[in-house]
């Protein structure tokens, strides 16, 4: 039999490339900013549309979908092609899934400033663009699968089940994740309300992580570290124990971000006891990628690409290490809302996922485009002032998250708050935000000159646009091979090894959803939680625009620490009308889920027009245009029957008189705040978002019987 | 210090009991299978990155 000769498209793999750097480049940028903006309130630059509230979601946004997701694109396209032999299934599907890719993280940057959001951590981008998405991934799998189908390799090599695990568990995450109902064309609120909802919030979150940001780098691991070593990968049979192991576990995982919060107790210590186990699978990834470079560790003192690699492998190792640490509940009750966990995600997103980007794109580029890396100098100057941005970085982080936790934990030995304001804990660790923001511009600055180089090396070569290679036709199997192992029958199964792993990631995910989703007792609610007033719906989704959930949590965690400086710890049954919920998972502010009543009307007017007027020192941006901009209340009747399409109940036929309490409230605040002589119109927006911030928490004030 | 650890998960002994048991279960049965697995096989499948179809690597440069 004759070979077959075939060309690999390394065009779409250069195009994810040059995105990969363009948008690594802005979303990094963006992260430098919103570092300035939490210790100079300044460079919130003074307009609605770059505060922190809105751009912090851009660059999460930016640096996982656009940058990450690039690459990880580059990756495969480039791994696939040569692990199955064959070029890609069809080059109009590469570039529909190109340029689509890049219509929707174009449309991330056009609407997450205007504030058009759901507010839940990395999916934040509303329902149109959530379609987009689906469409857009859907378009990756058949592409994906068509080149499988058609491949001259008839066993499947591990990087390539991590991919097939990671499109068939991001489509899962994707879509239980966006069940928004549409209110309007860029409006819509979550399915699910409160606990249920972070629930659901968090299994994807902690998943995204795990399918977006972890298996997909594994894949890539497995394909390009033994090429950069030129050996093969230490242990394949590790590799697979590793594969199934992790993809099963982690799964299981997500709770962990919602310990001490009113989710049922056995779910809290389900995800506790799989974060422990995490660790296991995880090593095994990292040692298995380690121990590739046995023998040729005198490479690594000269091959900068493989440095990347090391550091970014252990980087990985490390936050996978802190990962179920964190998960621990004494160690959690001090790191979580604090800047610990900023540095853990940083460890994990600047060591792993940038570094291991930075190796593949120096070592991809140049053979793509024949020629050598312009300059090892330059790559070289990478490496360190990378690294040490990565120590500038993360050591002030840890440092900032330490001091808070326990400086908003302490007591006197008269057994008051030593630190009663939580302002006291924000100034003190501005210090540390200030070094943290130099580690992140040196980070960026190595990122810029690697781009230079990169293209230096591109103007030097030229492109090979379609590479010439050659392999046998796949031929049917003879009858005698057929026998052999059930695993390696599954090897050559794209199909089955797709539904397998579905099967594995479904088995935690729904042991672990479906009974807080369906079983009614497991969310105890409370007679005196009432639906918000329309005023206080029309607040709560100004509180949504603005993103106030980036730095307010809502939820009081039952520690004296916290009963003392909030108030009562929060329960399940007050959440039951939150579409979305908005609990939060940073504390830059002072959890808000006890809010209402603590002060007046015109402390939160003068508060949000600036908020050093009422709280000096504070690093919150001004919200100036609340005070000018008019409440849109055309939106009211559409928003109650969506509630009321959600359980929320409102009174039949509420909608058409919505408007007329709304404005009635209004005018209740707006002669509140007159008695204070402050003279504003009842139809502003800040009247709304006064409204709801003094609804928050009130309800089991009002009347503490609680019914089950 | 562990003790403490594990107190403080709520109904600990049957989740954590849980747990373990299903993953043991499937970590045996993968184990089982990769040690079936024959020495052959486990070779081709690790040389698999290492041939690209295009005979030398395209690009004899190494940094």
């Amino acid at each position: 039999m004759q070979p077959e000769k075939f060309y690999y498209d390394n065009k779409i793999v250069r195009n994810f490339g040059i995105a990969t750097v363009i948008w690594g480049i802005i979303g990094m940028t963006v992260g430098l900013i919103v570092a300035i903006q939490l210790y100079s309130p300044g460079m919130n630059m003074g307009n609605q549309y770059t505060t922190f509230g809105r751009i912090r979601p851009l660059h999460t946004n930016a640096v996982i979908f656009a940058f990450v997701g690039n690459a990880i694109f580059m990756g495969v396209y480039y791994s696939l092609q040569r692990l199955l032999k064959a070029r890609m299934f069809s080059d109009l599907l590469s570039n529909i899934h190109f340029w689509g890719w890049q219509l929707i993280i174009v449309s991330a940057v056009i609407t997450l400033p205007l504030g058009l959001t759901t507010s839940h951590e990395y999916a934040e981008l509303e329902w149109p663009i959530d379609i987009a998405i689906t469409l857009i991934w859907v378009i990756f799998g058949i592409n994906m699968f068509g080149t499988i189908f058609k491949r001259r390799e008839r066993h499947l090599y591990v990087a390539i089940w991590f991919y097939i695990a990671t499109f068939v568990t991001i489509a899962v995450l994707h879509i239980v994740n966006s069940f928004e109902l549409p209110v309007s064309a860029f409006k819509s609120y979550m399915v699910y309300a409160g606990v249920q909802d972070a629930l659901v919030q968090w299994w994807y979150g902690h998943n995204a992580v795990a399918f977006f940001l972890t298996t997909p780098y594994l894949g890539m691991m497995y394909y390009f570290l033994p090429k950069m070593a030129n050996r093969p990968i230490y242990s394949y049979k590790l590799s697979i124990l590793h594969f199934w192991a992790l993809i099963f576990i982690y799964i299981w995982a997500g709770p962990h971000h919602l310990l001490y919060t009113t989710l049922p107790g056995w779910a809290q210590s389900l995800g506790i006891a799989f974060s422990i186990m995490l660790i296991a699978p995880s090593w095994g990834g990292m040692i298995n990628g380690l121990l590739t470079l046995r023998g040729a560790w005198d490479k690594v003192r000269d091959d900068v690409i493989l440095k990347f690699m090391v550091v970014g492998l252990t980087a990985y190792g490390m936050a996978t290490f802190e990962g179920p640490m964190l998960s621990l509940k004494q160690v959690n009750a001090i790191g979580h809302f604090t800047d610990w966990i900023i540095a853990h995600v940083h460890v994990g997103a600047l060591g792993w996922n940038g570094f291991l980007t930075f190796a593949i794109l120096y070592w991809l580029i140049p053979r793509i485009y024949k020629t050598q890396l312009y300059s090892k100098k330059m790559a070289s100057f990478h490496f360190w002032i990378g690294t040490l941005g990565i120590l500038f970085y993360a050591v002030p982080m840890y440092w900032a998250g330490f001091t808070q936790g326990l400086m908003l934990k302490e007591f006197t030995p008269e057994g008051i708050l030593k630190y009663p304001n939580f302002l006291e804990s924000t100034l003190r660790i501005i210090p540390m935000h200030v070094m943290r923001s130099v580690g992140g511009g040196f980070y960026l600055l190595g990122v810029i000159v690697m781009a230079y180089n990169l293209v230096r090396t591109a103007m030097q070569g030229k492109l090979v646009a379609n590479e010439a290679a050659q392999a046998m036709p796949l031929e049917p199997l003879p009858k005698a091979a057929k026998e052999g192992t059930w695993h390696r029958t599954l090897e050559r199964k794209p199909i089955q090894l797709m539904i397998a792993a579905l099967i594995v990631i479904l088995i935690g995910t729904f042991v672990e959803l479906m009974p807080t989703l369906t079983i009614s007792s497991n969310i105890p609610t409370i007679a005196a939680v009432k639906p918000y007033t329309p005023l206080e719906l029309q607040g709560r989704d100004i509180y949504i625009r603005e993103g106030c959930s980036n730095c307010h949590s809502q939820t009081v965690r039952p520690f004296r620490s916290e009963t003392e400086r909030y108030g009562e710890y929060s329960k399940a049954g007050e959440f039951v009308y939150d579409h979305p919920f908005l609990w939060g998972s940073k504390r830059t502010g002072p959890d808000l889920a006890r809010e209402g009543g603590k002060y007046g009307n015109a402390w939160h007017y003068n508060h949000l027009m600036d908020p050093r007027l009422m709280s000096p020192g504070s690093i919150m941006p001004n919200y100036d245009w609340l005070l000018t901009q008019t409440l849109d209340t055309t939106t009211t009747v559409a928003k109650i029957n969506a509630m009321r399409t959600l359980g929320v109940p409102y009174a039949a036929g509420y909608e058409k008189i919505a408007n007329r309490d709304l404005d009635k409230q209004a005018k209740e605040i707006a002669a509140n705040l007159y008695t204070d002589h402050i003279k504003i119109k009842n139809d502003k927006e800040v009247i709304a978002i006064i409204a709801y911030l003094q609804r928050l928490g009130t309800d089991i004030k009002a009347n503490k019987t609680a019914s089950k | 210090m562990f003790k403490q650890f594990t107190e403080s998960i709520n109904g600990t002994q049957v989740y954590l009991l849980f747990s373990l048991a299903i993953f043991l279960v499937f970590f045996i049965v993968v184990s089982v299978l990769l040690l079936r697995l024959r020495k052959q096989h486990i070779d081709h499948m690790s040389d698999l990155p290492l041939e690209d179809g295009n005979g030398e690597s395209l690009n004899p440069y190494q940094l």
